[in-house]
């Protein structure tokens, strides 16, 4: 009866004294303790042999050369399986571990070995010996090679002062900041489907054939493709040799185990990893085994962004689970159990970040290799199968955070279907996390696709999507400061952090606009020149990360990659759609902002400028008074047009400028908001703003409202987000939404019915993202602390709604209370 | 065309009827129950509102606001209330002069067309079981702009739901009722005196209505609500008397019973508004309102 206001799975946590019980499984459980407790440490294995076979192939092509390292990596990498393992394979060593890609940004190297372990945002440990190989045989070599250094000396000396420090070309400036230096690639899916049903034999042997019938007098053949072709060989041997040496360690340890039952266990890992993904699969164990071994492969590979994600697990795994499941040879708890060796796995792999700027846009360990259930299939039917459920179900019983789960939406997904993903929702910590095939389909479409294979998309990423044998590689995407933009308006072109250094262009003093229409134009101004300085920015990037990485593996299982010879790391394949992206951050602090000058200064004139400058100048001390009149001023994410309208005009002049420009990069390059933890770090660099945000503190997520400044409820919060969008262009993807809601509000099967209601909505609204998070005790004692960024905080008891910033302590404290023992039906 | 006063209003309720509403909570009670949470909404005229925590004690309000008699004494913001005719500041007034709305005005006017307009704004939330709920205040205390937006509002397919005391005129319940899908209406005591002592009135005509309409009703879905209030009746008898009422109507079905426990929340608003708590210090103990409601759990099959 008592319903604590921890969601349930907190609560199960709770209910074991912190310990995280997984009662169902005791294999699992064991799994899971045995690495829990240990501190995340640095492997170097990977990085290493990598860094000695490139010192070998100096002068032959890329795409040869790191096949050749990989092959090296996997001749040599320890080969580890423990007690109780049904799926093999680990890139690194023992407990929680995480990688190193000295090619892409190893000139961090040095400090980063130093200071790891150290460091506030999530520390790594490292070994002397490591450390040692690290000073003495990898960074080294990279000194002057690696991608970043490259990149930051082609930026000409206007894009880098909004890039890096100018002199040091080192401390991100945090105004139009890249992103490409931090993964090699901004994220993606395999067609796993392609490396299970055929394997690796296959794919060597479809190579070959393309070998036989190069031109050999045509040199782009003879030369290029013939090398590209010969690298598909390389590294199917590779993947093949990695997970035969499993093979063949399951066989010593089966002869060298006393109980019965692991020797059977030891000798079905070694017939399986003999056998995938070299050949097919023929069974659900074999096809998930050679997934996992597939994509452990492809982080030994390359560093993409969020590590690469699983594709849609309930299409291409269901034949082997239905002929399986028809045949009688497992069971629905054989499948959960393979399914959670494989979050466990994911779970010890750890995303490393080495440059001080990628650790700052990342903070945690997190990594999003989403696992995608639901939608249409390729003739737009729904695709939800028994594996749907299974992995929604696993979902809500499996405690940790992986697999990023994302479930798809559309209009004809069934009663049945929303009532497991909200049960889901309501279960775990507001995952899965939803994408919207009403949105995401036709933009595909207009943007290149054909039906078929938009229909099939994948979540990619945090909320990014992928057609993974149509998309081509997305150099990862610069992030533009909004609060950055505005602050450059009020400082004519400068920014109180970096001085007096003009920075952009010089649009005039805020007291000279005579009117708010000055003053906005002024704005674009600034905004359309660091969208400028932007794109330059990007097509140095893209031109540059061809020339530094190569995706044997990845293009292995690309379909155009095989036809037409080319790394999935070229800047264009034939056939192939190329979606490129800039990001907006902060994108509600700056229309809130915008609106609240309009309000006060131009319209209600309750402030002048030189008032609001002084406030700002001060950061607001001793001008409290103005700032609580900002921070009452119309806010987006209240479905109020008075900022809607300021909100939508910042984003058509992004989309806008993108139509109009893109065509010179020869890619898509499509407005985005996804801030992940940027908005964090961007805000440190941004003095007050004229909305009452307070110098250094957060920008606003994504295409979420100013902290606490949406007060009137979620829904108004969606509809914002749709007011705010310019459907006339197609030159937008996705757009971040995080709603919060209390567990109280959405309990029981009632509250299945609301949240199944807000999904329903945000579909036919065609908003491309939505995650919930369930709020919890910890936020209604942080809003004690905070009230400023609480404001939008409802508490709910029936006939009565206040908000919670705005009760005495002790009502505070009456409710914190009275949510943990409140009476539900 | 038709106004009427409406407190505020509410998007993504979940806890006034059933899926995800919104609710239009009106301005004007006839009732002046002692608990009062939300007695904001018992003047049926535009009133001045305080919030204590927004105030910065700046006195803009003191200076530009000089006809309404503002002042600032020991930390509070009070003002001229004794004559209700004399003419409020506007919003503009208002918004010009606070800088955090914490001054502010209660109640303003509609016409149906602007609430429906806000409704269909919202209307995607709904989904198949949500709606609008009417709230107050007292609903049926507006009972031809209620009856006019019902009405509107079922004409453009949203969901319709009531939170009322029932009190009113048998003809005015029923033709209300007519376009109504969820009924939420309270049963606070059955003994009358006691009724009109806490509340301010009789209870009979509420206790007829509802009888009334439960039978007359049946595609109805009813929520009775007895909030239980300490010296009110917060006591086996009194849970019974409503059990032995409420017994004929146990099998029905759409029909429930719900007990809620007396809570505080309301104190802020009582001191905005300026006006004294009547309840005092009084609290109601978690053990003895889960004693009550488990004797209730045992006298109704549907109990919340």
């Amino acid at each position: 009866m008592a319903n604590k206001i921890l969601s349930p799975q907190e609560k199960r946590i709770e209910d074991n004294r912190g310990q995280v019980v997984f009662s169902k499984n005791s294999r699992i459980q064991r799994l899971y303790d045995s690495f829990q407790g240990s501190r995340s440490s640095v492997d170097v294995q990977r990085a290493k042999y990598f860094t000695e076979s490139f010192k070998t192939t100096e002068g032959q092509s890329l795409v040869l050369r790191w096949a050749k390292a990989l092959y090296h990596v996997a001749e040599n990498i320890d080969v580890i399986i423990n007690d109780d393992e049904l799926l093999v394979g680990r890139v690194g060593g023992q407990g929680k571990y995480g990688l190193i890609y000295p090619e892409l940004d190893g000139c961090f190297l040095q400090s980063f070995a130093q200071q790891a372990a150290n460091r506030v945002e999530s520390p790594f440990e490292i070994s002397d010996e490591d450390l040692r190989i690290i000073q003495e045989e990898i960074a080294p070599y990279w000194d002057g090679k690696t991608y970043y250094e490259d990149l930051a000396r082609s930026l000409p000396e206007d894009v880098l002062k909004i890039t890096y420090d100018p002199v040091d070309t080192f401390t991100s400036r945090f105004i139009a900041n890249e992103t490409s230096s931090m993964r090699s690639a901004l994220q993606w899916v395999h067609d796993f489907g392609k490396g299970i049903d055929q394997g690796f034999e296959a794919i060597k042997a479809e190579a070959k054939d393309k070998l036989d019938r190069l031109n050999p007098f045509d040199p782009h053949d003879s030369i290029d493709k013939a090398e590209f072709y010969q690298a598909i060989i390389i590294v199917s041997d590779a993947i093949i040799l990695w997970a035969q040496r499993y093979s063949d360690e399951a066989k010593r340890l089966a002869g060298a185990v006393t109980d019965d039952k692991r020797r059977q266990e030891l000798l079905e890992i070694s017939r399986i990893a003999a056998k995938v993904p070299r050949y097919p699969a023929d069974s659900f164990y074999e096809a998930v085994q050679s997934q996992w071994f597939i994509q452990l492969f492809s982080r030994l590979e390359q560093k993409t962004g969020a590590t690469i994600s699983n594709g849609r697990m309930d299409q291409y795994l269901y034949p082997y689970y239905k002929k399986d499941m028809d045949a009688g040879k497992i069971t629905k708890d054989f499948v959960k159990e393979l399914f959670q060796c494989m979050w466990l796995g994911m779970a010890q792999y750890q995303d490393l970040y080495v440059s001080p700027a990628g650790v700052k846009f990342n903070e945690g360990y997190a990594h999003w290799e989403a696992v995608t259930v639901g939608g249409v299939d390729q003739e737009g039917n729904d695709a939800v199968n028994d594996l749907t459920y299974i992995l929604l179900e696993n979902k809500r019983e499996f405690p940790l955070n992986y697999p990023d789960l994302a479930a798809r939406i559309h209009t004809g997904s069934t009663r049945e279907y929303l009532d497991q993903v909200a049960t889901t929702i309501r279960d775990g910590a507001g995952f899965p996390k939803l994408l919207n095939d009403e949105e995401i389909i036709p933009l595909l479409v207009a943007k290149g696709a054909d039906i078929a294979s938009a229909r099939d998309y994948a979540v990619s990423g945090c909320t990014e999507v992928r057609m993974p044998n149509l998309d081509t590689f997305t150099t990862p995407c610069a992030f533009i400061n909004l609060g950055a933009v505005l602050e450059l308006t009020l400082r004519n072109g400068r920014m109180a952090k970096y001085g007096n250094e003009l920075l952009t262009v010089e649009t005039g003093q805020p007291e000279d606009f005579a009117s708010y229409e000055d003053f906005e134009q002024a704005f674009i101004a600034q905004e359309r020149f660091i969208l400028r300085q932007t794109f330059r920015q990007q097509y140095i990037a893209n031109r540059t990360r061809p020339k530094h990485f190569a995706s044997p593996l990845g293009s292995a299982l690309h379909a155009l990659c095989m036809e037409h010879g080319l790394d999935l790391h070229s800047e264009h394949i034939p056939g192939g759609v190329d979606l490129g992206y800039f990001d907006f951050i902060g994108l509600a602090s700056v229309a809130d902002s915008l609106a609240a000058i309009k309000k006060n200064i131009y319209e209600n004139k309750t402030l002048n400028w030189q008032q609001l400058l002084a406030a700002i100048e001060a950061d607001f001390e001793g001008f409290e008074d103005i700032r609580q009149r900002l921070l009452h001023s119309p806010a987006y994410g209240n479905n109020d047009s008075y900022v809607d309208e300021i909100a939508k005009t910042i984003d058509r002049v992004g989309v806008q400028f993108a139509k109009e420009n893109a065509r010179y990069l020869g890619v898509n390059i499509d407005l985005r908001y996804v801030s992940q933890s940027a908005n964090v770090p961007f805000g440190k660099v941004v003095g007050a703003l004229p909305n009452g945000r307070k110098a250094g503190t957060a920008l606003s997520d994504g295409s979420s409202a100013s902290q606490g400044a949406d007060i009137n409820g979620p829904t108004a919060v969606l509809l914002s987000n749709f007011n705010t969008k310019n459907t006339n262009y197609i030159n937008r993807a996705s757009r971040l939404l995080n709603i919060k809601l209390s567990p109280s509000t959405v309990a029981g099967q009632d509250g299945n019915e609301k949240i199944i209601a807000m999904i329903r909505a945000w579909c036919k609204l065609k908003l491309w993202h939505l995650q919930f998070n369930i709020i919890n005790r910890e936020t209604l004692l942080k809003a004690q602390q905070t009230p400023e960024l609480y404001r939008s905080l409802l508490v709910r008891v029936a006939g009565y709604s206040a908000y919670f910033v705005e009760l005495s302590p002790d009502l505070q404290e009456d409710i914190i209370q009275r949510t943990e023992h409140e009476l539900t039906a | 065309m038709e106004e009427g006063i409406i407190t505020n209003i509410q998007h993504f309720s979940t806890e006034d009827g059933p899926g995800i509403r919104t609710v239009v909570f009106f301005k004007g009670c006839p009732f002046r129950c002692k608990w009062c949470a939300n007695p904001e909404t018992q003047q049926f005229q535009p009133e001045l509102g305080w919030s204590a925590g927004a105030c910065l004690k700046c006195g803009s309000c003191v200076k530009q606001l000089k006809k309404y008699n503002i002042s600032i004494k020991n930390e509070e913001i009070s003002w001229d209330s004794g004559s209700s005719s004399r003419k409020l500041p506007s919003y503009k007034d208002l918004e010009l002069a606070c800088p955090t709305k914490a001054l502010h005005l209660i109640g303003k006017k509609y016409t149906v067309d602007e609430l429906i307009k806000i409704l269909l704004e919202q209307k995607p939330f709904f989904d198949e079981t949500g709606g609008l709920t009417i709230s107050g205040g007292e609903p049926l205390a507006q009972p031809h702009f209620a009856l006019s937006l019902l009405e509107q509002a079922q004409a453009n397919g949203i969901k319709t739901a009531i939170e009322t005391t029932s009190y009113a005129a048998w003809d005015t319940v029923a033709n209300i009722a007519r376009h109504i899908d969820y009924y939420m209406t309270d049963i606070k005591v059955m003994d009358s005196d006691v009724h009109k002592e806490w509340t301010g009135l009789p209870n009979q005509k509420i206790l007829s209505n509802i009888k009334r309409l439960i039978q007359e009703f049946p595609h109805i879905h009813f929520r009775i609500r007895t909030p239980v209030i300490p010296g009110v009746n917060d006591n086996p008898t009194a849970i019974k008397a409503i059990a032995d009422y409420l017994k004929p109507f146990e099998k029905r079905r759409k029909l429930e019973w719900e007990l809620l426990k007396y809570h505080r929340l309301g104190l802020p608003k009582y001191a905005s508004l300026h006006r004294p708590y009547p309840m005092g210090e009084v609290e109601l103990p978690q053990d003895k309102f889960e004693e009550l409601h488990r004797l209730a759990d045992s006298l109704f099959k549907s109990i919340i």
